[in-house]
């Protein structure tokens, strides 16, 4: 495959990580009509969590928006899935949802968020910008930081 | 603006805040299609931020419920953007999320959430009822006590 965005990806030395398999009874993505909505992932590499637990004590916010970024890494992975591997499909990032392993006392989950936000407009340029919310988690399955769900209009 | 929806709004007394801009790198709104996904809004009103705290601990079931009103305000306003300007363009308002600051013993979170339905129903009429989550956080964005994001069907 050599589309715009896999040349866009190889640019940025960006190498998607393989696409984990559900932990539950769900499926990794759903496509309704011209849109792809793509299950809850975490910061997975390699079949391993890459950051865990509570944002704003054992995790620091560069650790986290790193995190938020592997986790956006995850979500491209699925969804080029989703896309039978043809990423210039995408028309539009349509909305991320984001959650945030954190203290009470945490305030910056726009910040750790915008790893995944950033990335999606790296990628894709004006199309990859979105609606999203970011909010906080007293836990978050398999003890992960962040995990972030998304939808994409695709063609 | 002489619409039937704006003719209702001034009926009832109901003002809407200028569209908050985001705290982060996403936009406000992504139309697909005949769907505008609204970002999660914050009690926010004319770029002045209200009700930081946690429902529970410093505010009340009541005044939870004020915030989650002044979030759902500020969806109306980012819906009435994305309308260009004319809210008679809403079909429906298909699904309300809702994010209530607590801590772990507080289990009304739909009564709270209730101040952002219960506004979508005044503005809209029937037109206004929706599915919907409330669920609590730990925190949430600038400390803020309650965050609210939709999804409307337009035409």
């Amino acid at each position: 495959m050599a589309g715009l965005i896999d040349a866009k990806l190889a640019q940025l030395r960006i190498t998607l990580p393989e696409p984990m398999a559900p932990v539950a009874s769900y499926i990794p993505y759903r496509i309704a009509g011209n849109l792809a909505w793509i299950s809850g992932q975490g910061p997975v590499e390699n079949g391993a969590m890459m950051c865990v637990g509570l944002v704003g004590s054992v995790v620091g916010l560069e650790a986290a928006i790193a995190a938020a970024r592997l986790t956006g890494l995850n979500l491209l992975s699925q969804l080029r899935v989703a896309l039978d591997g043809d990423l210039d499909r995408v028309s539009r990032v349509v909305k991320l949802g984001g959650f945030v392993q954190c203290t009470p006392d945490f305030i910056d989950h726009p910040k750790v968020i915008n790893g995944a936000s950033d990335l999606m407009v790296e990628i894709f340029g004006e199309a990859g910008k979105h609606a999203r919310f970011a909010v906080g988690a007293p836990s978050l399955p398999m003890n992960t930081s962040v995990e972030i769900d998304g939808i994409f209009e695709i063609r | 603006m002489g619409g039937a929806v704006e003719k209702r709004l001034k009926d009832k007394s109901i003002e809407l805040p200028q569209p908050a801009v985001p705290a982060a790198n996403y936009v406000p709104y992504v139309v697909s299609g005949n769907l505008a996904f609204i970002a999660g809004q914050i009690p926010f009103w004319n770029g002045e931020l209200n009700y930081v705290g946690k429902v529970g601990q410093e505010f009340s079931i009541e005044e939870g419920q004020a915030a989650a009103r002044m979030c759902g305000l500020n969806v109306v306003a980012q819906v009435r953007a994305a309308c260009g300007g004319d809210l008679d363009r809403v079909v429906r308002c298909v699904k309300v999320g809702g994010f209530v600051a607590a801590g772990p013993e507080f289990t009304d979170q739909p009564k709270v959430m209730n101040g952002a339905s219960d506004l979508f129903v005044e503005v809209f009429g029937d037109a206004g009822k929706h599915a919907r989550f409330a669920v609590a956080a730990p925190s949430l964005p600038l400390g803020v006590a309650v965050e609210v994001d939709a999804v409307f069907e337009i035409k």
